[in-house]
C-alpha cells in the first residue's frame, strides 16, 4: 500500500527528506519557543512555572519602555537602511550599466563587502570609527572635521552607515542584473512615440524592474529587521541602550546580563510575528510581480 | 544588449565608480594594514608605510588558539554543506521536474524559512540542546545550519535543474532507464557547475554565521566569527590581534566569493535572478 502511495506521488521520494528535516527543525523549536514564552524560566534555576500571558502583558501594558524603544529603533533601522540601500544601489547599478574595460575589477571590489563576515565587519568598523585612534577621524581631520561616531547620539547612524557599506553592493548587483535583462522592444516603441527620458524611466524601466526591486526590498527589509551581528560587534547595543535592536534586546534579556529566558522568549515571539507578517506581505507582492511578468 | 543603447563611460562616472570601489575595499585594506603593524603603531592611524611584521598573526595562533577556531569552522562548514547539498539537491530535483498539488506553496514555505529570525529559533534550540547535552558540540551547529542551507540549496539547485532540457531525460526514459538512474547518471553530471556554486555559497553562509555560533557554543566548538567576543572589552583591546583574526576569517571567503563571481547574483537571490 505504501508502495502504491509513493508510486502515485513520485515527487515525494525526492522532496520528503528535506521537507521532513525542515519541518522538524522549525516546528519543534517554534512550539518550544511559544511554550517558553509562557514561563518564568530563568537560566541557572531548574524549576520554573507557567505564568500564562504575564510576559506579554508586561510588554504591552507599557511597563517595559526598553522593549518599545527596541521596537522603534528596529523598525526605524529597517526603513532607513532599506530606503538608503535601495536608492544608492539603484544609482550604483545605473553607473555600472555601461561598457568599460575594468568592469570585472569593479565587480570584484563590490563583492568584498558582500562576502565579509558581518561580525568581523562590525569589528573592523569599530576600529576605524574610534574617535581618537580611528582612521576615519584621521582622514576627516584633513578637512577639519571630527565626529564621535560611537557616542550615544551617533551610534545609531554609525550602525546604519556600516550596514549600508555592507549591503548596498548586494542591492546594486540585483538591480544591475534586472537592468541587463530589460527587453529592447518597449524602448524602441517609446522612441517612435517620442517619449522623453523621464517618461521612459517612469513608464517602462521602473515597471519592468519592479520584481527585482521587490526582491531586493524583501531581502534587505527582513535582514535589517533581524540585524544582530553588526551592532553586536560594533556597539554591543550601547552606549547605554541606544543601539539595542530587538535581537540584541532578546540577547541581553535572556543571556548576557540577566537570565530571563522566559521573558526574552516572549520578545522573540513578537520579533517572529513581526517578521512573519512583513515577509508574508512582501513575498506575496513579489510572487504577484513575478507571475504577472512571466 | 542595453535597453538605452550603448552608454559611454564618461570621466565623471569613472571617477565615481573608482571612489565606490575604494570605499568597498578600504576596510579590508585597513584591516590587513593594522594586522601587519607592530604593537606600537596600531593606534596611530597616520602611519601607512612601515616594515610589516607577522607578530600579530603569531600571537593569534599561539595565544588565542586560532587553530582551534579554524578547525571548528572547517568541520562544521564542510559537514553541513555536504548534508545540505545531498538532501536539498534531491528536493530541488523534485521541485524542478514534478508537478504536484500546492507545489509553489511548498516552495515558498521553504523560501520563507530564509526569513526566519535566527534569534527566534536559537533560544529553544539552546534550551533543547542543553537538555540533551549537545551544547557546545559540532553536531548542534551542523544541524542548526541546515536550517538555512537546505532552503538555499533547494531554490538554487532548482533554478539550475530547470535549465537542463527535459528532452535529455525523456530520451533516457525511452531507453528504459529508471527515474533515479536518470537523476544520478544524466542530471547530476550536467549540474556539476551549479552544485559547486551552491556548495560554495553554503560554505560562505555557514562560515559567516554568527548568532547560532554565539549561543550554541562556548569553548569546544566555537567558530571563527565568535572570536569577536574575545575583543569586546573597551580597554586594552589588542587591535593588531583583532585584525589578524579578522583577516584569517574573511580571506578564505573572499577567495571563494571570487570563484563563484559568475553566479553571485543568482546565489544572493536564492536563484531568483539569473
Amino acid at each position: 500500500m505504501l508502495r502504491q502511495y509513493f508510486h502515485k506521488r513520485p515527487h515525494l521520494v525526492y522532496i520528503m527528506p528535506a521537507i521532513l528535516i525542515l519541518g522538524i527543525l522549525t516546528f519543534v523549536p517554534t512550539v518550544f519557543l511559544y511554550g517558553l514564552s509562557l514561563t518564568n524560566y530563568e537560566l541557572g534555576y531548574p524549576d520554573f512555572k507557567f505564568v500564562g500571558l504575564d510576559n506579554f502583558v508586561r510588554l504591552f501594558s507599557g511597563q517595559d519602555a526598553e522593549f518599545w524603544y527596541s521596537v522603534r529603533i528596529s523598525v526605524g533601522f529597517m526603513l532607513i537602511v532599506t530606503v538608503v540601500e535601495l536608492l544608492l544601489g539603484f544609482w550604483l547599478a545605473v553607473l555600472l550599466d555601461r561598457e568599460f574595460k575594468l568592469k570585472p575589477l569593479a565587480f570584484a571590489c563590490l563583492i568584498v563587502p558582500i562576502a565579509m563576515t558581518p561580525s568581523i565587519t562590525g569589528q573592523i568598523w569599530k576600529l576605524m570609527l574610534n574617535a581618537e585612534n580611528g582612521v576615519v577621524n584621521y582622514l576627516l581631520h584633513f578637512v577639519g572635521g571630527k565626529v564621535i561616531w560611537l557616542s550615544a547620539e551617533n551610534a545609531f547612524l554609525s550602525t546604519v552607515l556600516v550596514d549600508v557599506w555592507q549591503n548596498t553592493p548586494f542591492v546594486a548587483l540585483i538591480i544591475y542584473a534586472g537592468m541587463r535583462s530589460l527587453p529592447s522592444e518597449p524602448y524602441e516603441a517609446a522612441a517612435i512615440d517620442g517619449a522623453n527620458r523621464v517618461q521612459i524611466f517612469r513608464y517602462i524601466t521602473l515597471p519592468l524592474l519592479t520584481p527585482m526591486i521587490l526582491l531586493a526590498v524583501v531581502f534587505r527589509a527582513i535582514d535589517s529587521l533581524k540585524t544582530f551581528d553588526i551592532p553586536y560587534s560594533l556597539t554591543q547595543g550601547g552606549p547605554g541602550s541606544s543601539t539595542e535592536f530587538l535581537s540584541l534586546h532578546v540577547y541581553r534579556l535572556g543571556f548576557a546580563q540577566t537570565g530571563w529566558v522566559g521573558r526574552s522568549a516572549a520578545v522573540s515571539v513578537i520579533l517572529l510575528i513581526l517578521i512573519t507578517a512583513i515577509s508574508w506581505v512582501l513575498i506575496r507582492a513579489y510572487r504577484k510581480g513575478v507571475e504577472n511578468r512571466g | 544588449m542595453n535597453a538605452y543603447g550603448a552608454k559611454r563611460m564618461g570621466f565623471g562616472t569613472g571617477l565615481l565608480l573608482l571612489i565606490v570601489c575604494l570605499l568597498c575595499v578600504f576596510p579590508m585594506f585597513w584591516m590587513i594594514l593594522v594586522s601587519l603593524k607592530s604593537k606600537a603603531l596600531t593606534y596611530d592611524p597616520s602611519v601607512w608605510f612601515f616594515s610589516p611584521t607577522l607578530e600579530n598573526f603569531k600571537a593569534v595562533f599561539e595565544n588565542r588558539n586560532a587553530v582551534a577556531y579554524l578547525r571548528n569552522s572547517a568541520i562544521v562548514v564542510v559537514a553541513t554543506t555536504v548534508v545540505s547539498i545531498f538532501i536539498g539537491g534531491m528536493a530541488a530535483y523534485g521541485f524542478a521536474r514534478f508537478e504536484f498539488k500546492k507545489k509553489e506553496n511548498r516552495a515558498f514555505w521553504v523560501l520563507s524559512l530564509r526569513m526566519l529570525p535566527p534569534m527566534a529559533s536559537v533560544i529553544p534550540l539552546f534550551v533543547m540542546a542543553s537538555l540533551i547535552g549537545v551544547l557546545d558540540t559540532h553536531i548542534v551547529l551542523i544541524v542548526a545550519y541546515m536550517l538555512f542551507n537546505i532552503p538555499f540549496t533547494i531554490w538554487m539547485m532548482r533554478s539550475f535543474f530547470e535549465e537542463i532540457p527535459v528532452a535529455l531525460e525523456e530520451a533516457a526514459f525511452v531507453d528504459g532507464a529508471s527515474r533515479f538512474r536518470v537523476f544520478v547518471r544524466i542530471i547530476l553530471p550536467l549540474a556539476v557547475p551549479g552544485l559547486i556554486a551552491t556548495a560554495i555559497f553554503c560554505i560562505i553562509n555557514s562560515w559567516n554565521e554568527f548568532v547560532f555560533a554565539l549561543f550554541l557554543t562556548s569553548s569546544q566548538a566555537s567558530t571563527l566569527p565568535t572570536t569577536v567576543t574575545l575583543f569586546l572589552s573597551v580597554s586594552g583591546v589588542a587591535w593588531g590581534e583583532m585584525s589578524a583574526v579578522g583577516v584569517v576569517t574573511i580571506m578564505p571567503m573572499l577567495i571563494f566569493a571570487m570563484i563563484v563571481q559568475k553566479y553571485m547574483i543568482r546565489g544572493l537571490t536564492f536563484g531568483g535572478v539569473k
